[in-house]
């Protein structure tokens, strides 16, 4: 088995009524060499992207990230936790 | 010639064929209620689920030996799809091809359909939460992403003219953009992105999954030895990787197999050494698209 990387964003922490919104902060965003983190509203039938509180930031791209924690550095609000695992590149190479 | 040039090119390129342009195709295709499902739900097509599987990790997913298989099957003939009953949200019949500057401007010039405006590129607003005004949209996805405020760039002119839209588009492919034509939904032809990686999603699944959502261009790059002086100006423009400086042959070598044939890298050099050739006439990348 492959050991997966964890990503785990506490949205209780990023959020629109947090100090900053994601939308405005996104530094995390900004750091990633790989873009593993992504922007996004959450899932509903007919998201309102007016609405503030729909907008999050989750980590998509999971294989792609080379656990180098500069996220988890820049977050202003220590939402951020990474648990490194095999990359993409890795498993290729195997 | 790509397989998409055989079924929908009349004989030429597929997006060198005016009838794919048209107003009346679109609505053969019900384009507008498509498009107008597709960009409402845009932002959440990598969070959505499709047959219990989402884009979250999908590297570990596709590495899975059996489901990984599947979830390719099953994606590609999303992507690819010409079914009657695609789903929008899924973005399903969505892809595109990537060429160079002057293909790209014939088709902005002769091609497109009006109106044609610019708007913010969402996949870099999703990946950076940066607002880029570059994707290039014509025709009726114009009018159906006109309604959406959020993708329409604040207090500049949007809308534009045929040689507004040729020079933007310049301006993007200067600065190392890479244009890539889409079809949304297959065979209908309405936007011309510049797009970057990994930033881009069509190019994150080319490119990290071997998904074929973005085709690799009708070119290829040759460099002129005899022209190259080894500046290397070049190298830093390519966003495929396929560009590198050798100091022992103090040039730039290329790597064929990673070459997209956008041609980026050409406004970087002064010495006329990089050209675009076409793909069929190289040795080993005919057909590989």
């Amino acid at each position: 088995m492959v050991k997966k990387t964890k990503i785990k964003i506490d949205h209780s922490k990023c959020h629109s009524g947090a100090s900053t919104d994601p939308r405005d902060c996104r530094k995390c965003l900004f750091v990633c060499d790989p873009a593993v983190l992504l922007l996004h509203p959450t899932l509903e039938e007919h998201p309102d992207p007016h609405n503030p509180e729909i907008w999050r930031i989750d980590a998509i791209w999971l294989s792609k990230c080379t656990g180098c924690m500069r996220c988890v550095e820049v977050c202003p609000e220590q939402a951020i936790t990474v648990e490194p695992g095999v990359t993409l590149h890795q498993m290729k190479a195997r | 010639m790509c397989e998409w040039c055989l079924k929908h090119g009349d004989g030429g390129k597929w997006y060198e064929n005016a009838r794919l342009y048209k107003n009346e195709l679109a609505d053969e295709y019900n384009a507008r209620e498509y498009l107008e499902e597709q960009w409402k739900n845009m932002e959440t097509l990598f969070i959505r689920k499709i047959m219990g599987f989402n884009s979250i990790g999908l590297g570990y997913k596709m590495q899975m030996p059996i489901i990984g298989r599947l979830i390719r099957r099953v994606v590609e003939g999303q992507i690819h799809s010409e079914k009657p009953n695609r789903n929008p949200v899924r973005a399903d019949g969505h892809f595109g091809q990537v060429l160079p500057l002057e293909d790209a401007q014939h088709i902005l010039g002769n091609l497109a359909a009006e109106p044609i405006i610019k708007n913010y590129c969402i996949c870099r607003y999703m990946q950076r939460g940066v607002k880029d005004a570059v994707c290039i949209n014509f025709g009726q996805l114009s009018e159906v992403i006109e309604k959406h405020t959020r993708y329409i760039p604040e207090g500049v002119k949007y809308r534009l003219d045929r040689e507004e839209a040729i020079q933007a588009l310049q301006e993007q492919n200067e600065k190392g953009y890479v244009a890539s034509v889409w079809f949304q939904p297959v065979p209908y032809i309405n936007a011309i992105c510049s797009c970057e990686t990994p930033e881009c999603g069509g190019l994150r699944l080319r490119n990290d999954f071997d998904l074929r959502t973005v085709y690799k261009g009708e070119y290829v790059i040759d460099i002129d030895i005899d022209k190259c002086q080894g500046c290397k100006s070049c190298v830093r423009m390519c966003q495929f990787n396929a560009l590198r400086y050798l100091p022992s042959v103090k040039r730039v070598i290329v790597d064929l197999d990673k070459c997209f044939g956008c041609g980026v890298c050409r406004h970087a050099c002064n010495h006329d050494a990089l050209n675009l050739v076409p793909r069929e006439s190289v040795p080993g990348m005919a057909g590989k698209y």
